[in-house]
């Protein structure tokens, strides 16, 4: 076994824990660094002052073309291509950044940021593996997250052709 | 009535302005900073490396030195509420609609 650098370790430990700060599950962290799990897990608890939530991410490709998620989505995933065309940097930073970014945006318009770091992750492991995809508009000519082999000609995004009833219930933080 | 004069001194002033708040910004993180500000990576080495006197150089003159980063007429309408009105989408999401297209036009800052 080769012997483990302490320069990696500190900076995978540093990374971990700007994931955690952002509410990352343990998933993302495991799968993200190289820190064996008890130390993970420590860790965790020491940043949080609990125990992470236990069981399997629930998440599939749906949540992120209901209408609500989608704007989250798109909005992210916007800035993630962003970020990652115009600085060469690690996927997990960008994601990171890009996540500060996004969050700081819906900030700004009053909306409370409805997808977490995990989702905004596995949001970019579904696009890798590619199950989901950014799709034009063809009214706005903005970019929407959509299931990759959807018939994409002609899609109108949630913004241009928003559902019947969305948007109605105006609670506070929500798009309306 | 404003002379020449002063309208200069107010263009130095947005300069420098920007010049500063550029810096600020990628200091504090430069990835983020660069779509914060929509240019180039090359533009933000030469921003970022500019000395206090290069600074007041770079800003003094009779020009803007930034541009209007969308002149997407879709995104103006959007931020400021003319055109037409979807039915049931006001208030915020008009708001996160423009920030989708912004963020979706990199074209520029890829090219450049």
């Amino acid at each position: 076994m080769k012997s483990r650098s302490l320069v990696n370790d500190s900076a995978q430990l540093q990374r971990a824990i700007r994931l955690i700060h952002l509410g990352a599950r343990l998933q993302v962290l495991q799968s993200e660094t190289d820190l064996p799990h008890e130390r993970l897990l420590r860790l965790y608890k020491e940043v949080t002052g609990k125990s992470p939530a236990k069981g399997q991410l629930p998440f599939s490709t749906d949540w992120f073309v209901s209408w609500q998620p989608n704007i989250h989505a798109s909005l992210f995933l916007n800035i993630y291509e962003y970020m990652n065309k115009t600085s060469d940097i690690d996927s997990v930073d960008a994601i990171v950044k890009a996540y500060q970014l996004y969050a700081r945006e819906l900030a700004a318009s009053g909306v409370e940021p409805l997808m977490s770091i995990t989702r905004a992750w596995r949001l970019v492991r579904f696009v890798d593996s590619n199950m989901l995809c950014l799709t034009p508009c063809s009214r706005c000519g903005g970019r929407f997250v959509n299931h990759t082999f959807e018939l994409t000609r002609g899609y109108v995004c949630g913004l241009c052709a928003p559902p019947a009833r969305a948007g109605k219930a105006k609670r506070e933080g929500m798009i309306h | 009535m404003k002379n020449d004069q002063s309208l200069m001194n107010e263009i130095r002033e947005a300069n420098l302005s920007y010049l500063i708040l550029a810096q600020a910004l990628l200091r504090a993180d430069r990835p983020q900073a660069i779509f914060q500000l929509g240019v180039s990576e090359r533009t933000a080495d030469l921003i970022g490396a500019l000395t206090p006197m290069q600074l007041l150089k770079v800003a003094a003159g009779n020009m803007l030195i930034c541009r209007m980063r969308f002149d997407d007429e879709m995104v103006w309408s959007l931020l400021t509420d003319n055109g037409v009105r979807p039915d049931h989408v006001d208030g915020n999401a008009r708001r996160l609609h423009a920030s989708i297209l912004m963020a979706g036009q990199y074209a520029q800052s890829v090219q450049a």
